[in-house]
């Protein structure tokens, strides 16, 4: 067909304006392309973002009041760890503390007064706790002295007595003797007889030498006291002193992190759905060992479908991951209820109810049923959750919606214009060809068509090469991973509790959640095609203007246009 | 008496530059016949190329009128005008006008695509004609890799391809050397002698426009003399 090979050689031996040309349209469309999905991939991040409860079946979430000043009695607690009972010192220990955070819990039965409230369809319970997982290696904190117990023996020799001690003694004895006789007088004639011969045999032996020493209770009594002989045994007191070292160093870790007891009874509404499940399954109903674990966690912690986790010396099996909504009831592992009930040793316990509407239009009328029915419950909805959101999602997310539709339609359109300037300068440039071909019978028809035909195959070409450009385009931002934060705070509380750890090692806990949002840039079908579409039509466009300008043009003024 | 080719009949083109109005081609009076080579004289600037425009349709005059083969072409359609080029006119320009971008083959076979033949058809006729120009090695060269004399043969081969009625050349040696503007001549009256074409070429060259029958020269846009009407004078005489 002459018209096709006029075209491709149109085409081909134009180089450089067709390369233009293309380029122009095709990066109008691949921009288009690009900022559509990203604006896409904006609104569904927001989706799940901003809508914590929708994501989650649920309408209204009911929690029970803090108590006191600075969220309770649990928000403040100092989290101390006696080291020294978990083991000996060097031994590698786990430990997990669970403590409520700001939501207190209450028991589970107060869910059924939320339940028959009017206009409530369903209800879910749930709880969530902060763990607080400590890991290491028990240090050595304390030295231990005994002392005491040691016996000491003194003994030593008097000095020989001086001649008047010994008159003395002497004194002393026949003193003695003299008693001793009488009272033998009195024993004998009382009787007991037998008795007294022993002490006189006695007697008669000690009279053998009265000077000597030793022998006999007399002379004992007769000594003066320094020549009696010197031994004592003193015994120290016994005491252990525990002396404490400085703060060991240790590897000891401290990490805390969100656990939820989802109720495995329902699957579409609880603290976590199947919906969110990104990957693996949703917990059985069997109140098995089973955990979800949320995709930030997990990407941070290097868990995957099929991994362990041990939370207080119980091993769950991970068997999904999810992406956990946004809010406070957001958490990092997701458990069945009673299997964290039983760890947590709060059993029978919740801390939160959440609530379905029969109507989507009943959710304001339920509310306040709540609220006046539970004066101490805190109630909350998507649209109070939503308003706690803050962070570069949001902003981007305002900043795509005010910004995205104009800007796709300016980058198009100056794609076009582009496209158009340049055919016109092409068509200018070829008014003589164009006045040729008229003198060489090609009506306007032909010529209209044919200029038509070569912009429409740039269009075409461009938008293929647009689309493809906007396809890596996209592939390269999804592969960059991009994040976006989205913040929530928890509760009412705006109070940052902080849980001291051992040793006064203090570490905070915020009580804003924050969560990472994965941008992507989803390729929709009809994306692609209107960036293709927008491609013809800017091909088109500046076609249509470039043979309009050859067409006005009688073939006389075209031939004496001059090159 | 049949039908002249051409009857002009105070033909005239006027364009407007500024406040003035300039008479390219004024109050033009004249009949052409068939099978005539007619040179058409006169210095640049007088109206030459104008009114060959005005005979090949390219232009309407702003008065007057121009009959080709009886009908008056200020009546016809642009669609009926094209199919007029297509078909019973050729032109040949003193430029050359070959499309740049298409090789000897497809500028010829532009000559007559919208004709509606087929390819096939279309490619032989044109390679035919290249042939009878001389040029059939040269049918996929570009015009930038040819001569100016080669370049005026394909012009040639494009203008008779149709087998138009009248090829209107304006100036066809005008950019050439003197023996590339003697070949060219020669073959395009050969060419036009063997399909019964009329040829009406504007041009400067005396030893072309000493072999044509007739002489139309113009001066200011008028037509000054013309040697049909000379002889008829001189024969009366």
């Amino acid at each position: 067909m002459f018209y096709l090979s006029y075209l491709r050689s149109e085409l081909l031996r134009r180089k450089g304006r067709t390369i233009l040309t293309m380029l122009g349209l095709a990066l109008g469309v691949a921009l288009v392309i690009v900022i559509t999905s990203l604006s896409h991939g904006l609104d569904q991040a927001q989706k799940t973002a901003l809508n914590p409860l929708s994501s989650i079946g649920t309408d209204l979430t009911v929690t029970a009041q803090e108590e006191g000043y600075g969220g309770g009695a649990f928000a403040n607690r100092m989290l101390e760890t006696n080291l020294a009972s978990l083991g000996k010192a060097g031994q590698h220990f786990s430990y997990d503390t669970f403590s409520a955070g700001t939501q207190p819990s209450f028991a589970q039965s107060q869910a059924n007064s939320v339940s028959s409230i009017s206009g409530v369809a369903k209800i879910a319970t749930g709880l969530t706790l902060t763990v607080t997982h400590q890991e290491g290696k028990i240090p050595k904190i304390t030295a231990s002295f005994r002392t005491g117990g040691q016996q000491i023996n003194v003994s030593g020799q008097t000095k020989r007595p001086s001649a008047a001690d010994l008159a003395k003694m002497a004194a002393c004895l026949a003193k003695q003797e003299k008693k001793s006789s009488s009272s033998t007088k009195t024993t004998a004639t009382t009787g007991g007889q037998s008795s007294q011969s022993g002490s006189l045999s006695g007697q008669g032996q000690d009279q053998g030498g009265p000077g000597m020493f030793g022998g006999g209770a007399a002379m004992r009594k007769c000594m003066p006291a320094s020549m009696k002989r010197f031994q004592k045994t003193i015994t120290t007191r016994r005491q252990t002193l525990r002396k404490q070292v400085n703060t060991p160093q240790t590897n000891i870790k401290t990490s805390t992190y969100t656990i939820g007891g989802v109720d495995t009874s329902q699957t579409d509404m609880g603290l976590i759905t199947k919906t969110q499940v990104s990957k693996g399954r949703f917990l059985s109903k069997k109140n098995a060992r089973e955990a979800l674990v949320a995709n930030s966690y997990a990407s941070s912690h290097k868990l995957k479908v099929g991994s362990t986790l041990s939370i207080k010396k119980t091993t769950f099996r991970v068997v999904g991951l999810v992406q956990a909504p946004l809010g406070g009831q957001s958490a990092d592992v997701y458990v069945p209820l009673k299997q964290l009930q039983t760890l947590a040793g709060q059993k029978n316990q919740i801390n939160v109810v959440l609530v379905r509407a029969s109507k989507s239009s009943g959710v304001g009328a339920v509310e306040k049923k709540i609220k006046s029915a539970l004066p101490s419950a805190q109630v909350a909805s998507n649209k109070s959750e939503a308003d706690q959101i803050s962070g570069s999602l949001v902003t981007a997310s305002d900043l795509a919606k005010s910004l995205g539709l104009a800007l796709s339609i300016i980058v198009i359109a100056m794609a076009i214009m582009l496209a158009a300037l340049l055919t016109l300068s092409s068509v200018a440039k070829r008014v003589r060809e164009i006045g040729t071909l008229r003198a060489l019978g090609w009506s306007r028809r032909l010529v209209i068509r044919q200029i038509t035909a070569e912009s429409l195959t740039q269009g075409v070409i461009g938008g293929v090469v647009g689309v493809g450009i906007g396809i890596v385009a996209a592939a390269v931002i999804n592969s960059f991973n991009l994040s976006l934060s989205a913040s929530s705070k928890v509760g009412n509380s705006t109070t940052t509790g902080g849980f001291r750890g051992a040793f006064g090692a203090t570490q905070s806990a915020a009580q804003t959640t924050t969560s990472q949002v994965a941008l992507h840039a989803p390729l929709a079908g009809s994306i692609i095609l209107i960036g293709f579409a927008l491609a013809i039509l800017g091909g088109l466009l500046a076609g249509a203007a470039g043979a309009f300008r050859a067409a006005q043009l009688r073939p006389a003024d075209a031939l004496r246009q001059v090159e | 008496m049949s039908t002249p080719l051409y009857e002009l009949r105070g033909a005239t083109r006027s364009f407007q530059m500024g406040n003035s109005t300039i008479k390219a081609v004024d109050d033009i009076n004249v009949t052409i016949d068939k099978e005539e080579l007619i040179a058409l004289e006169g210095p640049s600037g007088s109206g030459k190329t104008t009114l060959l425009q005005l005979l090949g349709a390219l232009d309407r005059p702003t008065s007057g009128q121009v009959f080709f083969e009886g009908r008056d072409l200020a009546s016809l359609s642009d669609g009926e005008l094209a199919e007029l080029r297509l078909r019973s006119f050729g032109f040949i320009f003193q430029q050359f006008n070959l499309l740049s971008t298409l090789t000897a083959l497809q500028n010829v076979e532009a000559g007559l695509a919208p004709l509606g033949v087929s390819a096939g058809e279309l490619r032989e006729r044109s390679l035919a004609m290249l042939a009878e120009v001389g040029l059939r090695d040269r049918a996929f060269h570009l015009p930038g890799q040819m001569s100016g004399g080669e370049q005026q043969r394909v012009a040639i081969a494009r203008a008779l391809l149709a087998e138009p009625h009248v090829v209107l050349a304006d100036e066809p040696t005008g950019n050439l050397d003197t023996k590339s503007g003697a070949d060219v001549i020669a073959l395009l009256t050969d060419l036009a002698a063997r399909h019964g074409t009329t040829i009406i070429v504007a041009t400067h060259d005396a030893g072309l426009a000493a072999r044509a029958p007739r002489r139309l020269t113009m001066k200011d846009g008028k037509l000054a003399t013309d040697s049909k009407k000379t002889r008829a004078a001189a024969k009366k005489r």
